[in-house]
């Protein structure tokens, strides 16, 4: 290797900058506003800035339920960028190919099994999305086939996996509350420990995701020529989607089945920069997690003191957003 | 040099390539010819290492044992359906080329100057910042062989390279695979007309069936009385000005038709 790194890293530097900011009015605002330099003081280990009442409302609800936002879209986003690279089809989205849904089938078992209780909910959840990814790829024909034809494999894969997570909750009504509160999405009651796994499972995700990145790009020529500069295509293409997989898994476990955002922040970020490559992926994460936050932060204020889940705002900008890109795609 | 010995290749249960022998030495452009199906892409693949074979294939000293060309051999490689990525320029495209040498997403001054020229020889500069999925058939096609290009390797390996190509951008490919070989490259190209064959190509290799039928000097190759058999005899080759030409049968009796003398009958 003997060329420089041509990533700007500034522009990285831009998002993480954003990301900040975004935490820091998503963590002010709500039911009760807090003051930004009061909470910027406590954030930096001060005691005495706030009351305690608002110290908890800053230190255990809205922080963890923020930082949790936060990861998620960063899973959501990297995972979709990563979709779209492996699966070579601008509308690959976690939540369009089914993964989610299957994720999301996954952790109902997990739910109705009792291994939700103990920590396992992403892994139940990781078997569901690769199990739904593998029948997605396998009925779309692999890899040449149209983009189209992916998408509505995994749109039906998706219906298949929803209405067996139907079944599966109807006919375990012990469980159905719970699984409900989780479906409508489950940031509403995160706390420091969910958080906590969360992070876990999304460091290894993410941090494979991220060291592979550059090499992805690879993916995106015929098998022959990413071999041919050096690349196994094939396993390198089973650990992204492997990674891609439990990132989303971590998502849905965590926080529920949000669409869409795996799809509008590529997309966003890679127009903007007026580059494919995923030399971006660390950027995508950063915006993802921004974008959740503060999509999160309109769930939790527009009908204040009601809620809306979440999806229904990343639904409102990613829908039309997908129309746009599915309009654009069928021109060329 | 590439020299393959007794090469077979089985795909699910049925024998691709049969014991093949061929040998290329360094500046050397050996064409390879045949119907659809009888093998070119695969031997190609298997030269490449992508593809498992038994017999064995040794190159520039190295022996690929059906697995990976390692990185003592630099393979480029021309597929005959390209994918073009989406939202990525053509710039940004045959920069990937460079991967094996800078590393992925690492680019040096010596690699973007071998884009450039490779850019500017093949006519796609005033393309740089054009998205490859807008580009004509010929142009991309111009655009994966810049890919190829600027890795600067021992061995090119291409699968019809010109196919998508209008005549005057058809020459120009082929006359920059010509000077690639002349620097010392090994080229080992699948081509489809054999008039360019004759012209360009040091020698040819016939391929019928999965079986090495023919080869040796790309000229006699395809005036040999066998080649249109290859093809089920639905084929005749005649000499236009001394180059040879393929033209489908039926056609008018050679002899009506002034300057064209048959080869074969």
């Amino acid at each position: 290797m003997s060329g420089k790194r041509i990533w700007n890293w500034r522009v990285t530097a831009g998002f993480a900058a954003l990301l900040a900011l975004a935490l820091l009015l998503a963590v002010s605002l709500g039911p009760i506003n807090l003051g930004f330099p009061a909470v910027l003081r406590t954030l930096l280990g001060s005691r005495d800035a706030l009351s305690p009442i608002d110290q908890t409302v800053l230190l255990q609800i809205r922080l963890p339920r923020v930082i949790l936002a936060g990861l998620v879209g960063a899973a959501l986003a990297t995972s979709g960028a990563v979709y779209q690279t492996v699966f070579r089809n601008p509308l690959a989205d976690p939540y369009l190919l089914g993964i989610a849904a299957g994720a999301g089938l996954g952790a109902t078992v997990a739910f109705v099994l009792g291994g939700a209780s103990v920590g396992l909910l992403p892994l139940f959840a990781f078997v569901g999305g690769i199990a739904a990814v593998l029948v997605t790829f396998v009925v779309a024909g692999a890899r040449r086939s149209d983009p189209r034809t992916l998408l509505l494999s995994g749109v039906a894969v998706g219906s298949f996996a929803t209405a067996a997570q139907t079944y599966l909750f109807q006919s375990h009504t012990q469980v159905l509350r719970t699984v409900y509160s989780w479906i409508l999405g489950q940031l509403v009651v995160s706390d420091w420990p969910t958080v906590a796994w969360t992070a876990g499972y999304l460091a290894v995700a993410l941090g494979v995701l991220f060291a592979i990145s550059r090499r992805l790009d690879g993916l995106l020529l015929s098998d022959e020529e990413a071999y041919s500069l050096g690349l196994k295509p094939a396993r390198l293409r089973a650990l992204a989607i492997a990674a891609a997989t439990l990132a989303t898994a971590t998502a849905v476990a965590a926080g529920g089945l949000i669409g869409f955002v795996g799809l509008v922040i590529p997309h966003l970020i890679r127009g903007l920069l007026q580059r494919a490559t995923n030399r971006a992926l660390p950027t995508i994460a950063l915006a993802g997690a921004t974008f959740l936050i503060l999509a999160d932060l309109g769930a939790r204020t527009l009908v204040s003191p009601a809620e809306l889940p979440i999806g229904v705002i990343t639904a409102f900008v990613g829908a039309p957003f997908f129309l746009y890109v599915l309009r654009r795609g069928g021109r060329q | 040099m590439i020299r393959a010995t007794g090469l077979s290749v089985t795909m699910s249960g049925r024998q691709i390539l049969h014991d093949i022998n061929i040998q290329v030495k360094p500046g050397e452009w050996l064409a390879l010819l045949g119907p659809n199906g009888s093998g070119k892409t695969t031997l190609l693949r298997a030269l490449l290492g992508f593809q498992q074979f038994t017999g064995s294939v040794s190159m520039m000293g190295a022996t690929i044992a059906g697995g990976p060309a390692d990185e003592l051999v630099n393979i480029a490689y021309v597929p005959q359906r390209p994918e073009l990525p989406a939202g990525m320029s053509v710039t940004e495209y045959v920069a990937l080329g460079r991967a094996r040498t800078d590393g992925w997403g690492r680019e040096s001054l010596s690699g973007r100057q071998v884009c450039e020229r490779t850019m500017e020889r093949l006519h796609l500069t005033e393309l740089a910042e054009r998205f490859v999925t807008e580009l004509s058939g010929g142009e991309a096609q111009r655009a994966v062989l810049a890919r190829a290009l600027v890795q600067e390797p021992d061995v090119l390996l291409l699968d019809e390279p010109t196919s998508a190509l209008d005549p005057q951008h058809r020459l120009l490919v082929l006359d920059l695979i010509r000077e690639t070989a002349a620097g010392g490259v090994t080229v080992v190209a699948a081509m489809h007309d054999i008039t360019l064959a004759a012209m360009y190509a040091d020698r040819a290799a016939v391929l019928d069936s999965g079986r090495l039928t023919l080869a040796g000097q790309a000229h006699s190759v395809v005036a040999d009385p066998a080649f249109a058999q290859v093809f089920g005899g639905s084929i005749r080759v005649v000499v236009i000005d001394g180059l040879p030409v393929l033209l489908p049968l039926p056609m008018p009796a050679a002899s009506d038709i002034q300057g064209i003398a048959p080869v074969n009958s």
